[in-house]
């Protein structure tokens, strides 16, 4: 298969340091994979270089064979990417209804835009919530409904930053569940994530990052095998 | 139910001169030519959180694009309305130059407003020191701080009595000319675009992660803003025959801050209302020789920023709907609560 | 011999320019570099610090404490104001520049109301000096002086004293400086207080130039926000260094063209930094520095 995501030599300096210090990663596509590692990484940096929010001070960057370094974000966007931001990244003051809206309305139209809200609310969970102001959404809802509209570009890739931040452990397996499902469909899908559990229940692949590189990949067994990783974690695996 | 008040207000207002004299015809005229900047507020602040002092700047620029072009092309008919399209392009000439410069060149909120209060301040400071006659654009005197006059009415030809837009018939195409303004505007601000306008006010950085070219919509909207200043501009230079620069000082400048801000800047026809009220209880204020005018701005733009951050009108009209609401529905032990911007 | 004249008469009307801008802009500075509030009400403070100075002085007080009465007074009506309005906009930015503007209009025109378009003023003190052909203000001279004292009490008040060090802490993390012990709606409204004190200051000590009117404070808020922006959130860092940039694109372009293409070329000059070093000068410094 090929990769859908590839990164050569990817290198971010901010003023003092490195956050992201020679990052070669290779996702393919339809892949499931977790990025992991300590607090300070270089995760997010990494999600934010993959779609332009920051510009790379060298190396490129691969987005199904096109080099898409340079590239402005909404083009990344609408080239097949989504994202889900670790804060979330919803529209607050607006009703769940019509966050979705917005996600939903550059690709659909009348009625079939509304038959596809109904189906992500229904996803969801929040068909009854749909006037009810995201505001006033529970931590974990919030999450859901920035996943949803993050699917709702129906996207090649997918990235999910910290999703069960903040999540109960039920929300949490719910929301694995979610993420699996997404990815039996064809999805490529890249968790940045902290809670070992969740990743557990869904990785197949799994990438440390450590000061900025990657410092090991492979299975999840493999992975917590290594005794260095479990050293750069300081037992928090 | 909206619609046929509205239809209603509208009739009444265009049978209007049947009943009242020249006087109060000309004063309603002057009300109705601000609304068009204000709108335009309304939509770059209010829809697309976009804080812009510039509004003034290109209010000023119309009207002294169409004192020159009109007075050089003299008072043949026709050559009114190619004065009245040139002023309307000077000012979008602009607002694309500067709007590219600020949006794709990464200037956002707080700056924003700097960079458009400076450059709505470099056109005063300029236009001021034009007194002298050396200041001339072909046959225009720039004139200063004394004011460009004596431009010529909008006039169509016709043989021996032309139609000339002066009184009631200057009344009525403003009128006109506003009705088509807000109805475009409501159609925009609830289609598609306005959906992404919101979007970007709300949560810039999500919207461009939803695919959209944030800073093409903020440019956009700019430029539409801007160039409704710019029609306020013609047409109150048109109603007095007169254009100073003191129309974009300081003090000009927060005048359509406030009638935005005190009406409810993300609603249209809240703007709409408060604009008319609030030119015209200035104008009541200065007529009874009361110098508090300006005071009495100041004070309603305080307490609608402390107590009614979304407008007066639009903070009314929810707690009206929210009573509504309470008598219509069945009591339920879950009521939404609504967070105020 | 003319030349040196000629290069004195420069330097002199660089220095007043520098002056000018660096009081006008430490109060603004003060509270929009550690408040993140942006003060439109910032002339008024100034006129309201000349306003009390001139009357006080005319009353019969000796013009350096008819300076103090001046400050003390601005100082005390940011403490007031701050206390009814602007502690409740600390997180509206936006708001609390459509606040402190409507103080503005109110204050200008509140003014105009009570004293009239203008009062009668103050001579300026010490007398003047002559070089050649030209004449010079003594007491204009004498103003960089106490711009640059000003700022270096400023900076011993920031880095060396208890409320220095807890304003800072304050500014940089609340939550943190409150869990400290660091009472910090007292700071806040410390801060403001002397921010507005020292707007007053600025309008004291301009009071014997220049006539004392209701608008006055409108030409000061200009050069207070581009100077301002210029220099960036750390006001020690970058003030003087902003003040002295655009009292010299001033001075050269008031000598060749003029007062008010003087004041364009200021404002030219914050829409190019704006868009150029957004966080300004200090901001520009700080990043370089980073590296090292």
């Amino acid at each position: 298969m090929a990769a859908i995501l590839q990164t050569r030599g990817l290198k971010k300096y901010f003023g003092g340091l490195y956050a992201i210090n020679g990052v070669d990663l290779a996702v393919e596509e339809g892949e499931l994979r977790c990025l992991i590692g300590p607090n300070g990484a270089g995760k997010s940096t990494l999600f934010k270089l993959i779609l332009g929010s920051y510009d790379p001070s060298e190396g490129e960057i691969f987005f199904r064979g096109e080099n898409i370094t340079g590239i402005r974000p909404h083009l990344r966007i609408q080239r097949g990417m989504s994202i889900k931001f670790q804060v979330p990244g919803i529209f607050l003051d607006l009703p769940v209804e019509q966050n979705l809206r917005i996600a939903l309305q550059r690709a659909y139209r009348g009625a079939a835009l509304e038959e596809e809200l109904s189906r992500l609310l229904d996803l969801i969970d929040l068909e009854g919530q749909r006037d009810e102001l995201a505001a006033n959404l529970s931590h974990g809802q919030q999450q859901w409904l920035e996943i949803a509209m993050a699917v709702a570009l129906r996207p090649a890739m997918l990235l999910l930053d910290e999703p069960t931040a903040g999540m109960s452990p039920e929300e949490t397996f719910k929301t694995g569940e979610l993420v699996k499902r997404l990815n039996a469909s064809g999805m490529t899908i890249i968790v940045i994530e902290h809670d070992m559990a969740f990743v557990r229940q869904i990785a197949k692949r799994v990438t440390v990052l450590h000061f900025g590189k990657v410092f090991d990949e492979g299975t999840l067994d493999k992975i917590v095998g290594n005794e260095d990783v479990v050293r750069i974690y300081l037992g928090k695996v | 139910m909206f619609w046929s008040a509205f239809g209603t207000i509208v009739l009444a207002a265009a049978v209007l001169p049947m009943f009242v004299n020249d006087f109060a015809i000309t004063n309603l005229t002057y009300f109705l030519v601000w609304v068009f900047m204000a709108l335009g507020l309304s939509l770059i602040w209010g829809y697309a959180g976009i804080l812009s002092f510039g509004q003034t700047a290109f209010f000023g620029l119309a009207g002294y694009t169409y004192g020159v072009v009109s007075i050089n092309l003299g008072e043949g008919g026709l050559w009114t309305w190619f004065a009245l399209v040139v002023s309307l392009v000077m000012p979008l000439v602009l607002a694309v130059i500067v709007g590219y410069f600020m949006f794709y060149g990464g200037v956002r909120d707080v700056f924003v407003g700097i960079v458009t209060l400076s450059i709505t301040l470099v056109f005063e400071t300029f236009m001021a020191q034009t007194a002298g006659p050396e200041w001339t654009i072909g046959s225009a005197r720039l004139n200063g701080f004394n004011g460009m006059s004596n431009m010529p009415p909008l006039t169509i030809p016709w043989g021996e009595t032309p139609l000339v837009f002066d009184g009631t018939s200057f009344f009525w195409l403003v009128l006109a000319m506003g009705v088509l303004v807000y109805l475009g505007l409501r159609i925009l601000v609830n289609s598609r675009f306005g959906n992404v306008l919101v979007a970007i006010r709300e949560n810039p950085d999500r919207a461009e992660m939803l695919g959209y070219n944030v800073r093409m919509y903020q440019l956009l909207v700019f430029v539409i803003g801007s160039v409704l200043a710019g029609m306020s501009g013609v047409l109150y230079t048109l109603w007095g025959s007169y254009i100073t620069p003191s129309s974009m000082g300081l003090t000009a400048a927060a005048l359509p801050i406030i009638w935005v801000a005190a009406g409810g800047r993300k609603d249209l026809t809240a703007t709409l209302l408060a604009t008319v009220l609030l030119t015209w209880l200035s104008q009541q204020l200065a007529v009874k020789g009361n110098q508090y005018a300006l005071i009495w701005m100041g004070a309603i733009l305080l307490v609608v920023v402390l107590f009614a951050p979304e407008g007066l009108f639009v903070t009314v009209w929810k707690k009206l709907r929210g009573r509504m609401r309470a008598r219509q529905a069945e009591p339920s032990p879950k009521t939404a609560s609504s967070t105020s911007a | 011999m003319t030349f040196l004249v000629q290069a004195y008469a420069f330097l002199y009307q660089f220095a007043d320019s520098f002056a000018f801008l660096v009081l006008c802009g430490l109060g603004l500075a003060i509270i929009f570099g550690m408040m993140g509030v942006i003060n439109l009400a910032h002339g008024e403070f100034i006129m309201c610090g000349a306003y009390v100075t001139v009357l006080t002085a005319r009353a019969g007080l000796p013009l350096p404490f008819a300076m103090l009465a001046g400050t003390l007074a601005a100082g005390l009506v940011g403490l007031i104001l701050e206390f009814l309005i602007i502690r409740r906009l600390y997180h509206r930015l936006f708001d609390s520049i459509v606040a402190t503007w409507a103080l503005s209009l109110i204050a200008t025109q509140g003014m105009l109301i009570v004293a009239g378009p203008s009062i009668e003023g103050l001579k300026t003190p010490f007398g003047s000096f002559e070089l050649g052909e030209y004449s010079f203000s003594v007491y204009r001279a004498l103003l960089p002086l106490v711009a640059l004292s000003l700022l270096a009490a400023l900076y011993w008040l920031f880095v060396r004293t208890r409320f220095g060090r807890y304003s800072r802490a304050t500014i940089e993390d609340a939550d943190m400086a409150r869990a400290l012990g660091a009472n910090t709606s007292r700071i806040y409204s410390q801060t403001f207080g002397l921010g507005a004190a020292l707007a007053g200051l600025t309008g004291a000590l301009y009071a014997p130039t220049m006539t004392a009117v209701p608008t006055m404070g409108q030409a000061f808020i200009v050069q207070s926000f581009v100077t301002v922006v210029v220099s960036g959130a750390d006001v020690m860092l970058g003030l003087a260094p902003s003040a002295a940039v655009l009292a010299f694109i001033q001075s050269l372009l008031t000598k060749s063209y003029g007062q008010l293409i003087g004041q364009i070329g200021l404002l030219l000059t914050v829409i190019i930094v704006v868009r150029v070093l957004p966080k300004g000068i200090s901001g520009w410094v700080l990043q370089r520095n980073a590296g090292h």
